[in-house]
């Protein structure tokens, strides 16, 4: 049987510090891994560094993370890959823990695989609001599809499969995608499962939920999440 | 029964006449659509049916029992004001999400043509 062909999907915002290493460190994995860098829109020289290393599509247009990642699933579905692995262009995920996630997937097929970051261990360092908005989204989830049992749905290390690929390649959410989106493949039926994995914290840049907006990306995602538990199936 | 002065019709009239003539220009010019003409249309039209039959604001206020007249001409301002929006804010998403849409396939397309001119290069 043939292995498995695996698209590692890499959104990338002003990243020229970390994506040479990241794309290098997955080469380094020998894994076979295929890689797809969306550029969105960078100001620096994302797009002119990855280009070298992988093959790069240059958004147009700033689309926030939501849009960029779709994209990277669009490009999975058109070119047939049956998993992508959506990872962050900072380097906070670290490539060898891909393969966890691939072995979680063959010991239980789950449509999403969350790279969880707090599902063992507690020790993965970020603010209180932002863990306090975590752990709430987590729960509220849990609590709203019975099927779910997550800990880090803000996760942005993620498997999906052929079948999300093929939903998510339709209908995606723009904004705050990670917990609306596995909101909605919950509503569509798909299955979530976790595993453990380690990331590094990060070196470089911002994140963009500072300060006061973990409380105010809570609410807003909470709303999301509740609005997806009672819409139509068909909608979706 | 209210009575209203010529004075006051020539004002609305003058109204009417000027802001009906600035938005059917901007519609033959191709700035507005005829649903927009129709909308707009009707901030001249209610407050004009409203001044030059003051009967009818009476009787549209008796038979829905609210004191002030003018009340009824604000409510139904704001109802053809927020069917306006309404209809505004479901275009906007559905133009944004196209929009994204085309975005992202044309992206796909540019590195798929830049690939193959790679291959043949």
């Amino acid at each position: 049987m043939n292995s498995p062909r695996v698209l590692i999907i890499i959104p990338c915002y002003n990243e020229q510090a970390t994506i040479a290493a990241l794309l290098e460190e997955i080469s380094d994995c020998k894994q076979g891994y295929e890689t797809i860098v969306i550029d969105d829109c960078s100001q620096d020289d994302t797009y002119k560094i990855a280009c070298q290393l992988s093959p790069t599509v240059r958004l147009l247009k700033n689309l926030g993370i939501g849009g960029a990642v779709q994209t990277g699933i669009k490009y999975a579905y058109n070119k047939g890959f049956d998993f992508c692995v959506q990872i962050d262009g900072d380097a906070q995920h670290k490539p060898g823990e891909i393969s966890k996630l691939l072995k979680a997937y063959k010991q239980i097929p789950r449509s999403i695989i969350i790279g969880s970051r707090y599902l063992q261990s507690d020790t993965f360092r970020s603010t209180h609001a932002r863990r306090f908005g975590g752990r709430v989204i987590a729960k509220t989830l849990n609590a709203l599809f019975t099927q779910c049992l997550v800990t880090d749905p803000t996760s942005g290390m993620r498997l999906m499969d052929r079948k999300v690929i093929e939903f998510f390649a339709k209908h995606y959410p723009h904004d705050f995608p990670e917990p609306i989106s596995l909101a909605w493949a919950l509503k569509k039926g798909f299955s979530v499962g976790e595993i453990q994995v380690k990331m590094r914290t990060r070196t470089h840049g911002n994140s963009s939920i500072m300060g006061f907006k973990p409380i105010s990306y809570m609410f807003r995602v909470l709303g999301y999440i509740v609005l997806a538990r009672f819409m139509r199936v068909s909608s979706l | 029964m209210h009575t209203v002065s010529i004075k006051t019709i020539v004002l609305v009239l003058s109204f009417i006449g000027g802001y009906m003539f600035f938005i059917i220009r901007k519609t033959a010019r191709g700035k507005l659509d005829l649903y927009d003409l129709i909308m707009l249309s009707t901030v001249a039209i209610i407050p004009g049916a409203f001044a030059i039959f003051p009967g009818f604001a009476d009787w549209v206020a008796d038979i829905t029992g609210v004191g002030f007249p003018f009340v009824v001409m604000f409510g139904m301002l704001f109802a053809i004001l927020f069917i306006f929006i309404h209809r505004l804010t479901v275009k906007i998403h559905r133009l944004e999400s196209e929009s994204c849409l085309l975005l992202q396939e044309l992206s796909l397309l540019k590195q798929t043509n830049r690939s193959k001119n790679e291959l043949t290069d």
